[in-house]
């Protein structure tokens, strides 16, 4: 009995490392096929009024994106749609997703007028759920 | 002789440290990767009124703000008519505040933004009325929840 105590302690412990590299790679292939990229990144030049209420917006499945650039020119789906068809536009996507959450990029030099053009054909749509996409700052 | 001496010896790729390029690899694209977050405002917009179903609410429990096209402001509330002008709308935060303790959650506050007045102003103003915050008597926590964006065609 005592003998065989002695001679498991002299044996070297050996652990397998042949297999962190597919380990390893196996992360990279999770994560590259986890990742969403972000389908609607139009590079419009606008900026954005600056808020101190400015929350960060946690679900990213339930958001629709409306720009409204410098011009007044409004943008959805990188398209431009004309303000009286906007509603046309958001209808099936409320449809399709009665949570959705759009969220309104609008230069911050725009009148409020064609903000609130945009925010009747929003009611019309029945896209309540909405947010002004802000900065971080006062 | 020597060419067959060669060919028999195995050939041997180390590959003890192919765990740590992947490794590598995995902390260079989390180091490099940028998440763009939305952020922004949270807005409830109301249903669209229909006649005979307007809710009506009592001009005492009203904050009334309104943005000229300068972006000067008018802020008419039970006790308050005043006027501001662009620099000073932190002013609009302290009557906010005032008006939420004295009527706890009856408080509605409107905003009437003109038509020609820079989105800017409006969000500045609005920015204000959520920054508002309130402890009551017995502790709770108040903010401005019930904000109405008035349609600038009942101007």
């Amino acid at each position: 009995m005592r003998k065989s105590f002695i001679r498991r302690a002299t044996q070297s412990p050996n652990i397998p490392t042949a297999s962190t590299a597919d380990v390893a790679f196996l992360l990279i292939l999770f994560f590259m096929v986890t990742t969403v990229f972000r389908t609607s990144a139009l590079h419009l030049k606008l900026k954005l009024p600056p808020a101190g209420a400015t929350e960060r917006i946690l679900l990213r499945r339930n958001i629709a994106h409306l720009w409204v650039d410098t011009n007044g020119k409004v943008f959805i789906d990188d398209n431009v749609v004309p303000l009286d068809r906007v509603s046309v536009k958001m209808a099936p996507k409320v449809w399709e997703n009665p949570e959705l959450v759009t969220i309104l990029n609008i230069d911050e030099g725009i009148n409020y007028g064609v903000v609130d053009k945009v925010l009747d054909q929003l009611k019309d749509a029945k896209a309540f759920r909405i947010t002004f996409a802000t900065e971080f700052g006062s | 002789m020597a060419l067959k001496e060669k060919i028999r010896k195995q050939p041997n790729i180390p590959t003890a440290s192919m765990g740590d390029i992947a490794f590598l690899i995995i902390i260079f694209f989390m180091v490099s990767t940028v998440f763009t977050r939305d952020k922004g405002i949270k807005m409830l917009l109301p249903e669209k009124a229909e006649a005979g179903k307007e809710v009506k609410i009592k001009p005492e429990n009203i904050v009334m703000i309104t943005i000229n096209p300068v972006g000067e402001l008018r802020v008419k509330a039970a006790g308050h008519d005043e006027y501001l002008k662009p620099e000073q709308y932190n002013e609009v935060r302290k009557i906010v505040e005032e008006k939420l303790f004295e009527k706890d959650t009856l408080l509605v506050v409107s905003l009437r933004a003109s038509r020609e007045t820079a989105y800017k102003n409006m969000i500045a103003v609005l920015d204000q009325i959520k920054l508002c915050k309130v402890t009551t008597n017995d502790g709770r926590e108040l903010r401005a929840n019930k904000i109405s964006l008035i349609p600038t065609s009942e101007e």
